[in-house]
């Protein structure tokens, strides 16, 4: 179920806030059930999955946990190894059926072509929804219990909540349990929870539905027209859709659920801070999916040393950050390539003119504002081939003859105009400054109605053609 | 006490105006509009006024009838018994008729089904003119399977080109030409080449707008424009439909049909003498088909097939262009889409032949069917 459907909005939501409003004692179980439903309406048979993994990583983490009865020699010790040894396998399943569903097709596909004959068989297994997320989160949860982070054991439903949470689980963000730790045991819901949190909610419904949406159709012209001809500013036009694109969706997504958890009594954290305003690459990352950013920074770079072992170590932690970063966006090659291209570009960065684009105004802004297209053009054409031939596009080189020319530029701007507009102007944080600002005045109440009813229009009107980001 | 519980009441009314506004506004929507967010009584309105209108041609206004020949056809055919029977008629050819396009050989035959026809005309019969008319499309039969939803079910069969001694044409053929439809229109405009003729459409068009008072963009020119005044004032030769994407999920497919027979009835009557081909929808790619959504081939045919029944092989034609971009089981094949909906634009070549490869000779048309379309009711070719 997507949050932004009509199946979600007037059916779901009302009835699962009622539910929940109605039996405060039973709220992680309402939860729970709730997440589920959720869940399995849309996929019926990997719920069963989530279910299984939930139950084997929440064993592996009582078997951390467990003490033996009688005083045992080298009780520290043994407990060290246990601690060990559940987290290894906790990791190695985790991680195992991450890979299995995600990436075997890909990995085997590899090797065969490798090896020029098949020697894996591929599985064409469909992935289910949310697996990236949720397996992450539940990592997160194993290394701060062996870490200790987590001191004690928690309750089976209070875990399973925590991993199967609607708000967060399809799309993020990934929430740390520490981070709702307290809430997980009681949590208070007042009116103004509800009416903050739904305000917020529709405040990313907009930018889902208003925005990403229909700007993304705009990318979907340009590259149905075809990758290789096109004209060097219809390229870069394409890119800049996509861009917003991306961000407004994945932004829009996590303030819903920032939304919806606030309504139900938790505080999620922030995934977005303006990215598109960095200064340079690094500081759009730590402006962007800044929850998978800190997971990859706490369970991976920093565990593997940092920067504080010497210049060459540094390099080679941020190529293993980077090079599964990409990976996990998806298992192609087109997202490797993603993950190395920023790997170099943030290793230059780091060694050489970083400090001088953060520090001049305008030049950083420049970097970050044409490179970051390029960037997102490389996540999003898998086709090796279609990739070289849009980069090509952007540089102003095409080897057949233009098929998208000025002609077409001047109507996509008539036409998407006042859209990208739109979207320059909530890339700023100016739009969320005035939310903040004004989201208790009346007008800002009647405007926010207006995004909502307007988005369920535009919901309904789409129903014609229910893929996410489509409109003919 | 009472009051005490009052106070409390109107605070937490007080505190959350937009929870209440948006509860309020949905009860207020929920009355008016239904699912599809249509306005109830207003569609409700516009439905039982189709079906009066659909009752009038086929039955009781003889005139309008035999105007355009179709209106019994779409009528009709929405009854399960009538479509059976001119089905079995048919069947016997089916076998031998592979494809689209190429289907010359076949001439003669449905010259000598429009004699037959003229014939039946003059013995006023107008079922059996109805049996005949059907079959200048072909239908294939398949098994369907079930279908549980309420926008589409399976037709169980597939339409072939309407056949016909189609004429190898050039660029020419289009200058008084007009074509009317949605985002793949847009893609023939844009490059498939055809400078010459009028293009009318928009992202997300359906044939339920297409007249409307919102207007289409007129392509040449970028504006919207009424497409009801450009019809009534400007003439064309030829028209192309191509509309269906944007109504699998709206409505049903009778209601589709019904909308597309009355968009037919009226541009007959704004251009007479007129060739009108009704576009094919292009079927998606197997991943899209794939995506559990009412956006499948299964419901793209259900509205070909339907639209297919509009075709008479007088003056309403239908062209399926589908075999040239679909594999054998019907999908959109992965090489030719970015999106598994739109082909990418190098592959509209293809397209433009296919639509060469099927002009309609007007002059012929008259000789072969007497006094035709231009004439309208009560036309005297037939004693």
């Amino acid at each position: 179920m997507l949050f932004s459907s009509v199946g979600f909005l007037f059916r779901f939501l009302p009835i699962f806030i009622f539910i929940y409003l109605t039996f405060p004692k039973y709220r992680n179980i309402v939860l729970l059930t709730g997440s589920l439903i959720f869940y399995g309406v849309g996929e019926p048979y990997f719920v069963l999955l989530l279910l299984l993994s939930v139950l084997v990583n929440y064993g592996f983490s009582c078997y951390m946990f467990w003490e033996p009865r009688s005083p045992q020699k080298n009780r520290r010790k043994k407990a060290a190894r246990r601690r060990k040894r559940a987290l290894t396998l906790a990791v190695t399943f985790d991680l195992g059926v991450l890979f299995v569903f995600k990436y075997w097709d890909f990995a085997a596909g590899s090797i065969n072509a490798l090896a020029g004959q098949g020697i894996l068989p591929l599985l064409s297994l469909a992935l289910p929804l949310g697996i990236s997320f949720y397996t992450f989160q539940m990592l997160s949860y194993q290394i701060d219990c062996y870490r200790g982070t987590l001191e004690k054991r928690v309750g089976l439903i209070p875990f399973a909540t925590y991993v199967c949470m609607f708000p967060q689980l399809i799309a993020g963000p990934i929430v740390r349990y520490s981070e709702v730790a307290e809430r997980m045991i009681s949590r208070r819901v007042r009116i103004r929870d509800l009416e903050n949190g739904l305000k917020l909610f529709t405040l990313g419904l907009g930018l889902k539905v208003l925005l990403a949406n229909q700007i993304g159709t705009l990318w979907n012209l340009i590259m149905t027209a075809g990758a290789g001809r096109l004209h060097v500013l219809v390229a870069w036009l394409g890119a800049a859709a996509y861009s917003f694109q991306i961000y407004f969706d994945f932004w829009g997504y996590s303030v819903m659920a920032m939304g919806l958890g606030k309504m139900l009594g938790f505080s999620i954290p922030r995934n977005f801070d303006h990215p598109y305003i960095s200064r340079s690459l690094s500081e759009f990352w730590r402006r962007w999916h800044m929850t998978l950013g800190r997971w990859f920074k706490e369970y991976v770079y920093i565990p593997m040393g940092g920067s504080r072992k010497g210049n060459g170590r540094t390099i080679f932690h941020l190529f293993v950050v980077w090079a599964f970063t990409g990976l996990w966006h998806g298992a192609a090659w087109n997202f490797v390539l993603w993950g190395i291209v920023f790997f170099l570009l943030l290793s230059l960065e780091k060694r050489t003119y970083g400090k001088r684009l953060e520090q001049s105004r305008v030049l950083g802004h420049i970097y970050t504002v044409l490179l970051i297209p390029v960037t997102w053009v490389i996540f999003a054409i898998t086709d090796m081939g279609q990739l070289a031939g849009y980069l090509g596009n952007l540089a102003g080189y095409h080897r057949e003859e233009i098929l998208v020319g000025v002609t077409q530029l001047l109507r996509y701007l008539k036409e998407y105009g006042l859209l990208l507009i739109a979207c320059v102007i909530f890339v700023t944080p100016l739009p969320e400054k005035l939310y903040w600002k004004w989201k208790d005045r009346w007008f800002a109440v009647l405007i926010l109605l207006g995004i909502f009813w307007w988005s369920v229009r535009e919901i309904i009107s789409g129903s014609n053609n229910p893929f996410l980001y489509f409109r003919f | 006490m009472n009051s005490n519980k009052l106070r409390t009441f109107l605070e937490i009314m007080y505190n959350c105006p937009f929870i209440l506004l948006v509860i309020f506004t949905s009860i207020i929507f929920g009355v008016l509009f239904d699912g599809d967010g249509n306005r109830r009584a207003v569609h409700a309105m516009a439905d039982s006024r189709l079906v009066q209108e659909g009752v009038n041609a086929g039955e009781g206004d003889e005139n309008l009838g035999e105007e355009s020949g179709i209106e019994i056809n779409g009528k009709r055919d929405l009854d399960d018994s009538v479509k059976r029977e001119t089905e079995k008629e048919t069947e016997g050819d089916e076998e031998t008729l592979q494809n689209a396009g190429e289907r010359r050989e076949n001439g003669d035959k449905i010259k000598d089904d429009l004699k037959q026809k003229n014939d039946t005309q003059g013995s006023e019969n107008p079922v059996k003119a109805e049996e005949v008319e059907t079959r200048a499309t072909e239908f294939v039969e398949y098994v369907p399977i079930e279908t549980h939803s309420r926008y589409y079910s399976d037709a169980g069969k597939t339409a072939l080109t309407t056949a016909y001694d189609y004429v190898l044409e050039n660029e020419s053929y289009f200058n008084d030409a007009a074509f009317l439809g949605d985002s793949r229109t847009l893609g023939i405009s844009d490059y498939a080449g055809l400078e010459g003729a009028d293009f009318f459409c928009d992202n997300g068009m359906t044939i339920y707008k297409l007249l409307g008072d919102d207007g289409v963009t007129y392509q040449k020119t970028g504006e919207k424009v009424d497409l009801k005044e450009i019809l009534q004032e400007k003439h064309y030769g030829k028209i192309y439909i191509m509309l269906g994407m944007n109504e699998l999920g709206y409505g049903d497919t009778p209601m589709y049909l019904k909308q597309y027979l009355k968009v037919i009835q009226q541009i007959k009557e704004w251009q007479p003498g007129v060739i009108i081909y009704v576009m094919a929808n292009l079927h998606v790619s197997q991943e899209k088909n794939n995506m559990e959504s009412e956006f499948n081939n299964i419901n793209i045919n259900d509205k070909n097939v339907a639209s297919a029944r509009l075709a008479n092989g007088k003056d309403v034609f239908y062209l399926d262009c589908n075999p040239l971009f679909t594999d054998e089981e019907g999908y959109l094949l992965a090489d030719l889409t970015f999106d598994g909906v739109h082909l990418y634009a190098q592959h509209y070549d293809k397209w433009r032949d296919f639509l060469f490869a099927h002009g309609v000779e007007r002059e012929e048309m008259q000789q072969t069917e007497g006094s035709g379309q231009k004439e309208a009711p009560g036309e005297p070719g037939d004693s």
